[in-house]
């Protein structure tokens, strides 16, 4: 059986590189799916201590990620649909173009 | 009267508890003129206002009536007074006070001069004011004015009394200022305002000292003393302790003999007897002072209250200004009844009054110098509402002499019938402006009796009756109380009120002089080629029928100031004397008390009139208005009419008086300077530095430096925000790790 730390450790990693791509990527499309990727290490520490723990607790556990797989789902309609208006006014997916909410 | 209506219509307690009405009606018809007059239009306008103080006058009359029938029930001075009390105003600790209005002989007589007069004067004014654009206002303010001098007439205690007398300085600032597009009277009301708050301070003071006076008698005075009797007790507590009902209960305690004084009379023979008032102050926050001593202060404290509404020493400089009003103003109220508050008050109080020799002999100097400065300003002045102004305060002076020689009695009369003349005189000034294109310049007017006859005849009789010849009522009541000042007693202070009667006989002198200068300028000789109209006109009915009941009331009101009309079982007493005495019986059973002390003493003659020296006063001061009033006479119409100049010898003091002695410009330059450049250092550090730029406007910029500073973290970049997320968490996490590590 694969530990318990070796699903956080990769988690960790999933989750470091969705906020470096969060960061440090331009494109908007590029930085909604690092979101996503973001979303699905969380769950899958959420499912690793499902695991971990079982009965009632670990019920909880993938409760919870399917709630985030859920909320995932509804942002992802939502973001894209954003992105896709912005596409059609702007022309361009890059972030640093798109700088409205300034003072 | 009496045979008419032996029956009362409806039981007497249906007038005690409608006491409030009297009040009401002019209050309502200030109401509604102040905030419908527009729409009533000018015809209604006047009558609203003429009816609501008309039937005033009749309540007035009402009450009259029924204290004529008023049994005495209990003796003291809540006997022969109608009193009605509408629960509890407000109660603060133990300190209370209640809504209670209270007519005794002194008050009704007064509601009947205020009613009375206004009424007269408010039909004056629907002529006088006809073309005025503020009519609704005028009345309006009229009303209200009358509401408020009745309040401070009907109040039973000093706090609704104070309402009153706040109120009537309101009105009496409303009405000067009533033409406020004219910035010197606009100036004028504000300085009437300001001058009158001085003394009202003075009022406010004496009335906390006379509340811990009372607080502390309570606690300290020995068993027997009216204030340690539980009736009182409960009076106290129900009525509060500034009731006059509670301050006359005060008064004839401090005037007991003090029984601990008496013992240590019998050890020391020559110990003179003691009263409760020299004791000292054991408790609360006068301890120490003895109760004579904050009983003086208290008085000295409303002599400076009175003065201020009075027009005394050194408050007078307002009333002069306060003729920049309509005419009728000066009338009512700077002449007939607002300035005799004071007087009033001092009556009201006179059981205080009479235990301080001190604060009379204190009253009578005030008034006496002021009667005197007043005089001798009118000399030299030409506009004829300031030389009636000056002789209004000049004659206030007599009341304020008459009541520091502790004839009440013969003050209190100086008011009435002051009211009736000088009315009719304002009156007829208001009418000689009207008939000749508003001219207030004596010197530009002249020969008017021809044109002006009715106006002329009841203006001669007032200036008899200021003047004081024989069979008007001035001359009883202004003798009354020269010849108080040669007789009565004061004890350690005789001296001052024999120097007072001479100073005091000049006084009259002077205002024979020039008051009969003022009537002979006016009325007599040919008409000036300065006057501003060819021909004058008199006036219409509704102005010369006030001037002909006033005059017809100043020769009727002798009836109640001469000795010989006395009645059956009083030989000694002036109908007015014997008609006021159960309101000032408090005063002499303190005064008779006191009297054994050497507080103040009756007559030299014990009572008993001393006619000889009655006929000598009175053939002197005949003497002296007739001689006086003649040298004017010859002097304004033979010498100086025919355009020969005034003696150059005398032009510096005639501008010195003209000028007003300049008193106005050492007001200026010892207060009004000072306090003006305090204020406008307030203003400019407390008020424009302080409040506004620190305060204000500081916290404004300081809030918004930090806007302005944290602008710039909203970048709208969204990943820039994320980074500042990302770095917190990098934080927390290294933070966390090196706990769990550690």
């Amino acid at each position: 059986m694969i530990p318990t730390t070796a699903c956080l450790f990769l988690s960790a990693m999933l989750f470091f590189l969705g906020m470096l791509g969060f960061l440090l990527r331009k494109n908007a499309l590029v930085v909604f799916m690092s979101v996503e990727l973001m979303l699905n290490a969380a769950n899958l520490a959420f499912i690793a201590f499902a695991r971990m723990h079982g009965g009632v607790i670990g019920t909880t556990g993938h409760v919870s990620a399917f709630f985030v797989i859920a909320v995932a789902a509804a942002e992802a309609g939502v973001g894209l649909a954003i992105i896709i208006a912005l596409f059609r006014t702007r022309r361009t997916l890059d972030v640093d173009e798109v700088r409205a909410l300034k003072h | 009267m009496e045979k008419l209506f032996p029956e009362y219509p409806f039981p007497i307690q249906n007038i005690e508890s409608g006491l409030w009405l009297i009040i009401a009606l002019p209050l309502l018809g200030a109401f509604i003129n102040g905030v419908f007059g527009k729409a009533l239009g000018r015809k209604n306008v006047h009558w609203v206002a003429c009816a609501s103080v008309g039937g005033s006058f009749l309540l007035s009359l009402l009450v009259m009536w029924a204290l004529g029938k008023a049994q005495p029930e209990i003796p003291g001075p809540l006997a022969y007074a109608l009193s009605a009390d509408y629960g509890t105003w407000f109660a603060v600790g133990d300190f209370k006070v209640n809504f209670g209005l209270f007519a005794d002989r002194l008050s009704a007589t007064m509601l009947l001069v205020i009613t009375g007069v206004g009424f007269l004067i408010h039909l004056y004014s629907t002529s006088y004011m006809e073309h005025d654009k503020g009519y609704a206002k005028y009345f309006s303010f009229l009303n209200l004015f009358v509401a408020m001098m009745l309040t401070l007439v009907l109040a039973d205690s000093l706090v609704l009394l104070f309402v009153g007398w706040e109120g009537v300085g309101l009105c009496s600032y409303l009405l000067i200022g009533f033409w406020y597009d004219d910035e010197a009277k606009a100036w004028a009301g504000r300085k009437a305002f300001i001058t009158n708050r001085i003394g009202d301070f003075g009022f406010l003071v004496a009335s906390f000292l006379l509340v811990l006076l009372m607080a502390a008698s309570v606690k300290e005075a020995p068993r027997g003393t009216p204030v340690s009797n539980p009736r009182f007790s409960a009076s106290l507590a129900e009525k509060g302790p500034l009731a006059f009902q509670s301050l006359s209960t005060l008064a004839s305690t401090l005037a007991t003999p003090d029984i601990s004084a008496a013992k240590l009379k019998a050890a020391k023979p020559d110990h003179k007897p003691a009263l409760l008032m020299e004791r000292d102050i054991q408790t609360g926050p006068l301890k120490g002072f003895s109760y004579s001593g904050v009983l003086t202060v208290v008085l000295l404290f409303f002599l400076l209250g009175a003065a201020g509404k009075s027009a005394q020493l050194p408050l007078y400089v307002w009333l002069p200004d306060a003729m920049a009003g309509p005419t009728p103003v000066s009338a009512l109220i700077h002449a007939a009844t607002m300035v005799t508050a004071g007087v009033y008050l001092f009556c009201r109080i006179s059981y205080l009054v009479v235990l301080s020799p001190f604060a009379m002999a204190t009253i009578a100097v005030v008034g006496c110098l002021t009667a005197l400065i007043a005089a001798l300003i009118a000399f030299a002045q030409d506009d004829i509402k300031k030389i009636l102004a000056y002789s209004t305060v000049s004659q206030l002076g007599f009341m304020f002499m008459g009541i520091g020689c502790g004839l009440f009695w013969a003050a209190f009369l100086h008011v009435v019938t002051h009211a009736f003349f000088k009315a009719c005189m304002f009156l007829g000034a208001g009418s000689v402006m009207h008939g000749n294109g508003d001219e207030t310049d004596i010197k530009r007017l002249g020969g008017l009796r021809k044109e002006m006859p009715w106006t002329s005849w009841t203006f001669l009789i007032g200036t008899l009756a200021i003047t004081g010849i024989v069979p008007l009522s001035g001359f009883f009541s202004k003798d009354a109380i020269l010849f108080g000042l040669e007789t009565q007693q004061l004890a350690g202070y005789t001296p001052v009120l024999h120097t007072l009667y001479i100073l005091g006989l000049i006084a009259a002198a002077c205002t024979a002089f020039y008051m009969v200068r003022l009537y002979v300028l006016t009325f007599e000789g040919k008409r000036s080629p300065l006057a501003k109209l060819p021909h004058a006109h008199e006036s219409a009915w509704p102005m010369t029928l006030p001037l002909v009941i006033l005059a017809t009331l100043s020769i009727a009101a002798i009836v109640y100031g001469v000795p010989f009309l006395s009645v059956p079982n009083a030989p000694n007493q002036t109908l007015i004397e014997f008609y006021l005495a159960p309101v000032f019986n408090a005063s002499n059973q303190a005064n008779q008390l006191g009297m054994k002390a050497h507080m103040l003493l009756p007559g030299e003659f014990g009572g008993e009139t001393p006619w000889n020296l009655l006929w000598t006063g009175w053939i002197k001061a005949w003497l002296i208005a007739v001689v006086c009033g003649g040298i004017s006479c010859f002097l304004y119409l033979k010498v100086w009419r025919g355009g020969r100049k005034f003696p150059a010898i005398l032009e510096p003091l005639r501008r010195f008086a003209h000028n007003k002695f300049f008193v106005d410009e050492l007001y200026e330059l010892l207060l009004i300077n000072r306090t003006k450049g305090l204020a406008k250092g307030l203003y400019r550090y407390v008020d424009a530095f302080f409040v506004d730029r620190v305060a204000v406007h500081g916290t404004a910029q300081t809030v918004g430096f930090f806007g302005r500073v944290l602008r710039w973290f909203q970048n709208g970049n969204v990943q820039a925000y994320a980074s500042a997320i990302a770095l917190a968490l990098a934080v927390g996490l290294t933070y966390a790790l090196l706990q769990v590590l550690s």
